[in-house]
């Protein structure tokens, strides 16, 4: 990194408190809500529990500080953070990969954020209280109207324009800062009730029933695999872009690491007890998933007391927890393109956001596409951004060099060098593993062969524009490099 | 689907639902409960005499332990220069945000 390019104007996160919002923000989505209390559950519980958190300790937390501690270092966005670890050349596109990655995955993710959007809304207009209501029909009669799920993609997308717009500390960070804790708190007190209903306790047998034999099988252990390593968003460039607006005294391992790992889990863990004992007190079925949420949960409200309220306070909270992570994923294409580009931060906005809402109206008009695109994004390209991250740390930067360069620099706890072999050896032959059960799972599939597709065209796109681009000259960077404020 | 028979709450789910409290919320609570401490006594620190120490002792000797064994190594005058730059504050300032003694601060010399 020349003199000059690290004395480039930055915004930097005005709180820690800021930064840490953001982290949990970004990873706790609507699956920690929906899915990981019905995984838990089907898979052991307590023993499930337990593999769960071996693998976050060993992996995710690992992980997390690789890529927040790279962020931090180099204060850039992926691209350019490959390009001061790689140098020159095609080996930046593995940031392109990345990219792509997170604007593929934002792109299906919106139109869901969407789904979110307009439940909180009928939430607020009493909607799901009202006479004659009918949950499953009224998910249909949405899903099947492509006027309404157009304009609620619009919608989330505009706001998270909106956002964008107004910069790291004065949009992103106001946001998160209020969301987050409101989502914590809107599920702490569905739980308290939750666990009041008769037969509550079932629903934390069913979470939490200790079944010794599951810690034995290797289904177990991928489904927590796939739980601890998605769900905190490891190796989605997200925690690189969100460190590289961290101060320079910040701290990695702690904050970085360690509470977000563990903190978006807690909210998994909160989400079982407010959850669950609704489901089993009305007799629902667990394993419904998304259905759970959009069909099942809303049938109940009507019998709860105050059930508007309740309903209101479990879908803002959806929403908000939704709406959090793609604010924070989109703010990775916009850190990344506004650095590699001569365009300002509003113009990387609005080109960025444009690119992911026409990218997302086909999941926007067919939950089948989005449903697909989940499977193929989450199964092959979320490996493969990661194997990517980690990989360029562990194998090029070189482990030992980011750990004391960067993440015991100014570190709330020290780091051994026991990280240095879980980030080089460990994390990539995991998500080598990941990617090849998938492939044997899905043998023949259009799945398997779109996550194909996805493995060869992605890196091969990304070393072919960057083999071409760098051998150009590159321009000048300006003054608002990224972040928009401060 | 669910089990037709009615789960339990028995000891061992309460042990669980303790050991899972503890793991995840008592971990997150405390690492953020001590994150934001330290974030208070930096910025204390850094109002009071403008820098503080960068790195913990055990953290300075790996530093210094890298730059040493890696002379050629194309990274290590940022490493040298985030070690002095640390023992420059150490032996400049008087109040350490890490636990250093005065005589492990003697001993500290530039690279």
């Amino acid at each position: 990194m020349s003199e000059s390019e690290a004395k480039t104007a930055r915004a930097e996160w005005g709180t820690r408190f800021g930064f840490l919002m953001a982290m949990v923000g970004a990873m706790v989505g609507v699956g920690n809500i929906w899915r990981f209390p019905y995984v838990a559950g089907q898979n052991g519980g307590g023993a499930f529990i337990i593999a769960f958190l071996v693998l976050l300790f060993v992996l995710a937390v690992p992980g997390l500080m690789a890529e927040v501690a790279l962020g931090r270092y180099t204060g850039k966005g992926v691209i350019g953070a490959f390009r001061d670890v790689t140098g020159r050349g095609g080996l930046v596109g593995l940031g392109v990969v990345v990219l792509l990655v997170n604007i593929a995955l934002m792109s299906y993710y919106a139109p869901l954020i969407g789904w979110t959007l307009y439940y909180a809304i009928h939430s607020l207009l009493g909607t799901f209280t009202g006479a004659g209501f009918g949950a499953e029909a009224f998910l249909d009669g949405f899903l099947a109207n492509p006027v309404l799920t157009m304009t609620m993609h619009t919608i989330v997308m505009a706001g998270i324009a909106g956002v964008l717009l107004l910069g790291i500390r004065q949009g992103v960070e106001r946001v998160v800062v209020v969301a987050v804790p409101a989502l914590v708190v809107s599920l702490a007190v569905i739980a308290i009730r939750g666990l009041t209903l008769d037969g509550a306790s079932e629903g934390l047998a069913f979470t939490f029933g200790i079944q010794w034999e599951f810690l034995f099988m290797s289904s177990t252990w991928i489904e927590a695999l796939g739980q601890a390593l998605f769900s905190t968003g490891l190796g989605w460039g997200i925690a690189l872009t969100v460190g590289s607006y961290l101060r320079e005294y910040d701290d990695v391992p702690l904050g970085g690491g360690v509470f977000t790992a563990i903190g978006e889990a807690s909210i998994g863990i909160l989400a079982a007890f407010a959850i669950f004992p609704i489901v089993f007190a009305f007799g629902l079925d667990p394993a419904a998933g998304a259905g759970l949420t959009f069909v099942s949960l809303v049938q109940i409200f009507p019998e709860l007391v105050g059930g508007v309220f309740w309903g209101m306070l479990f879908f803002l909270g959806f929403f908000l927890a939704a709406f959090t992570s793609g604010l924070v994923i989109t703010e990775v294409g916009v850190t990344t393109v506004s650095e590699e580009t001569r365009l300002s931060r509003t113009q990387t906005v609005l080109a960025v956001c444009g690119l992911i809402w026409v990218l997302g109206i086909p999941s926007a008009l067919s939950a089948d596409f989005l449903d697909f695109a989940d499977f193929v994004f989450g199964s092959w390209g979320l490996p493969l951004a990661t194997l990517a991250i980690i990989g360029v740390i562990g194998w090029k930067l070189g482990p030992e060099r980011l750990r004391v360069l960067s993440v015991n620099d100014n570190a709330g706890i020290y780091i051994g060098r026991w990280w240095n072999p879980v980030v080089k050896f460990v994390i990539p032959a995991v998500m080598l593993f990941i990617m090849g059960f998938f492939a044997v799972e899905e043998f023949g599939t259009p799945e398997m062969i779109w996550g194909m597709v996805v493995l060869v065209t992605f890196p091969v796109a990304g070393y072919g524009v960057m083999h071409y681009l760098e051998g150009r000259d590159r321009p000048p960077e300006t003054a608002d490099v990224a972040g928009g404020d401060d | 689907m669910v089990d037709p028979v009615p789960l339990q709450l028995t000891g061992e789910v309460w042990a669980t639902i303790a050991v899972v409290v503890v793991a995840f919320w008592g971990v997150a609570i405390w690492a953020l409960i001590r994150t934001l401490r330290q974030e208070d006594r930096k910025v204390e620190l850094l109002e009071g005499q403008d820098r503080i120490d960068s790195y913990s002792p055990r953290a300075l000797a790996d530093l210094r332990e890298f730059v040493e064994n890696n002379p050629e190594d194309p990274y290590v005058a940022d490493a040298r220069r985030r070690y002095n730059e640390c023992v420059e504050t150490l032996k400049g300032t008087d109040r350490q945000f890490y636990d250093w003694s005065e005589e492990e601060i003697d001993r500290l010399e530039r690279l």
